[in-house]
């Protein structure tokens, strides 16, 4: 049973180079206006203002402190990972919820590509709201006159990982599409970031450093005023996330819907290409070791960046003595030179009494923040260097100003005994603590102070060797012999120290020579 | 012919919906009727090309879709209006319409002309910039057609089209079929037998996914004449009358 009339087949106009680039442009455009993106920038901003921006308002106004916590960190993009995943995972499985797919199936065009319109929609909405954010960010930073230099690597690792969130949530979503696919993406965005977080307490170093919140290694408080912010370990971390988000669009181009046997076959190569950059990536993170000024991958390391920052320092004066800093730390120069006036004024005049006192970048190790001495006194005159990036400056991790003027005396009661890296002899350690009551910090407080957050190991092992009964007691034999030396009038004590200081400094005075 | 189906059949796991279908059809308006579950939609969906058929030969527009590159030839003359059709709410009609000219691989400068006359075909060119979300079903429907005609396809499959417009939108509607089928193969699978007299130059009935009868309007007319079927019109007791004697010899034969 036929109808018998046949049919003139139409010649379609032949479709030209420019037609492919521009319906493709038209698409991308159309998924722009209509995206479900926009509509959850204003719950990010408000956790971005709130998670983001608040909680480093308080440090000194440097780049890499007040920057720390929110790109350090990676809380950005703790605070846009799950939503963005969660909303791309809702637009792709927009078909499948909208029971277009027959629709869209019926269509010439392949629905891979028109998947990877509605993605890249997607996408550039996530990622160009988070370049926004940072931006505002960096530009709030700039007008309050932020010293050092903007980490402009950490965010380009974070514009490729709200980019990966958004392929990886697409590609839930349309591989498995359903009302539940946002909120299972979601979740599991958020719970991947929480274990990235989690995971850099126990992996400081090897595979894990590729975890976009591991924030171990990403920053070292000399960056971007002493050094530049070294790139490698930004540049695995890119390497990473841009091969998790060529595998997920590769699998979106797997499945026999998704267009012809050539596509698809691309798209198989194309997830293999990202398997392996993801994976090269994570090699690439297994060689990094922290060096004094960053964290090094030898592949990717450019010696260049080693090179310090030139710069003209700012000087100021404590008892006479010039004290130089570093332009970024000059808010911080009345905070140092009244921190030294005292101790440059109970060894003025001293063999070893520095003649100058100059801010140097501190040189990292294996435990972040710990940067052996942080102070140091040598050369002729003699000059007291200070890693003053070591330490807790006023406003972050809740140091504050007497914490920080206390430990700067102690640091430099300690360079001046000459204990070096270690706790010090115990004749040693009793100068010192006379010289840090006699600096206004008194025996009393100084185990607790010893025993603080931020300074190096010698300090906490000076609390056990001193024979003290914990941080809280200043007693034994050292404090009872600092007693007796502070108990000295200054110019008897000054005598004293004249004529010991070279034995004491070599290690060599004992404990029972004290007065 | 535009339309070659030759013993096509689907199965979705032990359910053959569509068995053995042969249907041969060139430009005009074609009618596919049958009651609910009969296979009219997986026979429309098959010749759509979202489902390949489990076996038998089907060629449309001179191609096999079992091919790729035919198969988006095919498609770039294709309409299709599902019967549950999906739309995005958020969506104007004009984004939508414009949307589907594109996959369709329509070139980039006849999209606005193609689209804008489109909406106006089917009389929603004052709610063109209207949101989907805000039109009521029978007008997404008419979106739904627009999006269906909007590359000028010489393969046209509606799905219950008429189904949610009010009457002067059906005639109308009709007017629209006729006017399609100068130039195109319009296959309609509808419940209102009405629809197919008015528009229909051929009419197909299926039942239990076979074709039970395939002939001219006139020709199921004359089939219901004094057989004693249901029906308030001629062309419903036509109806009734094929698909009681299609089930009677069903039952014989089990």
């Amino acid at each position: 049973m036929t109808a018998a009339t046949d049919a003139p087949v139409r010649h379609l106009p032949p479709r030209t180079a420019w037609a492919a680039p521009l319906s493709a442009a038209r698409l991308l455009r159309l998924e722009l206006r209509r995206n479900a993106m926009p509509w959850i920038l204003l719950p990010i901003a408000a956790l971005f203002w709130f998670d983001s921006y608040r909680p480093g308002a308080a440090t000194p106004p440097i780049w890499v402190l007040r920057t720390f916590w929110n790109m350090g960190q990676g809380h950005t993009i703790i605070d846009f990972g799950p939503f963005v995943a969660g909303v791309a995972a809702w637009m792709g499985s927009r078909d499948g919820r909208r029971r277009t797919a027959d629709l869209v199936t019926a269509t010439s065009r392949p629905r891979y590509a028109a998947q990877l319109a509605t993605w890249a929609a997607t996408a550039g909405w996530a990622a160009g709201a988070y370049l926004a954010f940072v931006g505002v960010l960096f530009g709030v930073y700039a007008h309050q006159g932020l010293q050092g230099s903007p980490p402009w690597w950490w965010v380009a690792v974070g514009a490729a990982a709200v980019t990966a969130f958004s392929a990886a949530g697409f590609t839930i979503g349309a591989l498995y599409p359903s009302r539940f696919a946002a909120p299972v993406a979601a979740f599991g965005g958020f719970l991947a970031m929480t274990m990235s977080s989690q995971t850099g307490f126990s992996h400081a170093s090897g595979w894990a450093l590729i975890l976009p919140t591991n924030s171990n290694g990403n920053y070292q408080p000399v960056s971007g005023i002493f050094y530049p912010y070294l790139p490698d370990l930004p540049i695995a971390r890119v390497m990473f996330l841009a091969g998790i988000a060529v595998v997920a669009l590769g699998l979106l181009g797997l499945p026999a819907s998704a267009g012809g046997p050539l596509l698809r076959r691309a798209a198989a190569v194309v997830t293999l290409a990202g398997v392996a950059v993801a994976g090269t990536a994570v090699g690439l993170a297994a060689t990094a070791r922290l060096e004094p000024h960053g964290m090094v991958i030898p592949a990717l390391h450019d010696t260049a960046n080693d090179r310090p920052i030139s710069y003209t320092p700012v000087c100021g004066r404590a008892t006479g003595v010039p004290v130089c800093l570093n332009r970024a730390y000059r808010s911080l120069m009345p905070d140092v030179t009244a921190a030294l006036r005292p101790m440059l004024g109970e060894v003025a005049g001293l063999p070893g009494a520095p003649a100058r006192a100059t801010q140097v970048g501190g040189a990292y190790s294996s435990t972040e923040g710990e940067a052996g001495q942080a102070m140091t006194i040598s050369g002729h005159p003699p000059v007291l260097s200070m890693a003053l990036d070591a330490e807790n400056l006023p406003g972050v991790f809740g140091g504050t100003p007497a914490l920080f003027a206390a430990q700067l005396r102690l640091l430099f009661a300690h360079a001046f005994v000459g204990a070096g890296d270690g706790a010090g002899t115990p004749a040693q350690q009793a100068v010192q603590a006379a010289l840090l009551q006699g600096a206004g910090v008194p025996f009393a407080r100084q185990p607790r102070m010893l025993a603080s957050l931020g300074l190096p190991s010698w300090a906490l092992a000076t609390v056990h060797s001193a024979g003290g009964h914990g941080p809280g007691r200043a007693t034994g034999p050292v404090y009872a012999a600092a007693r007796r030396l502070a108990a000295l009038s200054p110019a008897a004590r000054h005598a004293w120290l004249a004529s010991h200081l070279p034995a004491l400094q070599a290690g060599l005075l004992p404990l029972a020579q004290l007065p | 012919m535009n339309v070659e189906l030759t013993d096509l059949t689907r199965r979705f796991g032990r359910t053959t919906a569509v068995a053995g279908v042969s249907l041969h059809t060139g430009p005009g308006v074609f009618g596919l009727l049958g009651p609910n579950g009969a296979g009219k939609t997986t026979l429309l969906r098959m010749t759509a090309t979202v489902i390949p058929p489990t076996s038998g030969r089907l060629r449309l527009l001179g191609r096999d879709p079992g091919g790729y590159e035919p198969r988006r030839e095919i498609r770039r003359r294709l309409g299709y209006l599902p019967q549950n059709l999906g739309y995005y709410p958020g969506f104007t009609v004009a984004e939508f319409v414009e949307y589907f000219a594109l996959l369709k691989d329509m070139p980039p400068g006849r999209v606005p002309q193609a689209v804008a006359a489109a909406i106006e075909h089917v009389g929603l060119g004052d709610r063109a910039r209207a949101r989907l979300r805000t039109l009521s079903g029978g007008m997404l429907r008419r979106a739904g057609i627009a999006q269906a005609i909007v590359n000028e396809p010489e393969l046209l499959l509606l799905d219950e089209p008429t189904a949610g417009l009010d009457p002067e939108q059906r005639v109308a509607f009709r007017g629209l079929l006729r006017e399609l089928g100068q130039r195109a193969t319009v296959i309609v699978s509808t419940h209102l037998v009405e629809d197919v007299g008015a528009a229909c130059s051929e009419v197909a009935l299926m039942e239990q996914g076979r074709i039970v009868f395939h002939g001219t309007p006139a020709e199921l007319t004359a089939r219901g004449e004094g057989s004693g079927a249901a029906g308030d019109a001629p062309l419903e007791r036509g109806y009734s009358a094929v698909l009681a004697a299609a089930r009677s010899t069903t039952a014989a034969r089990a």
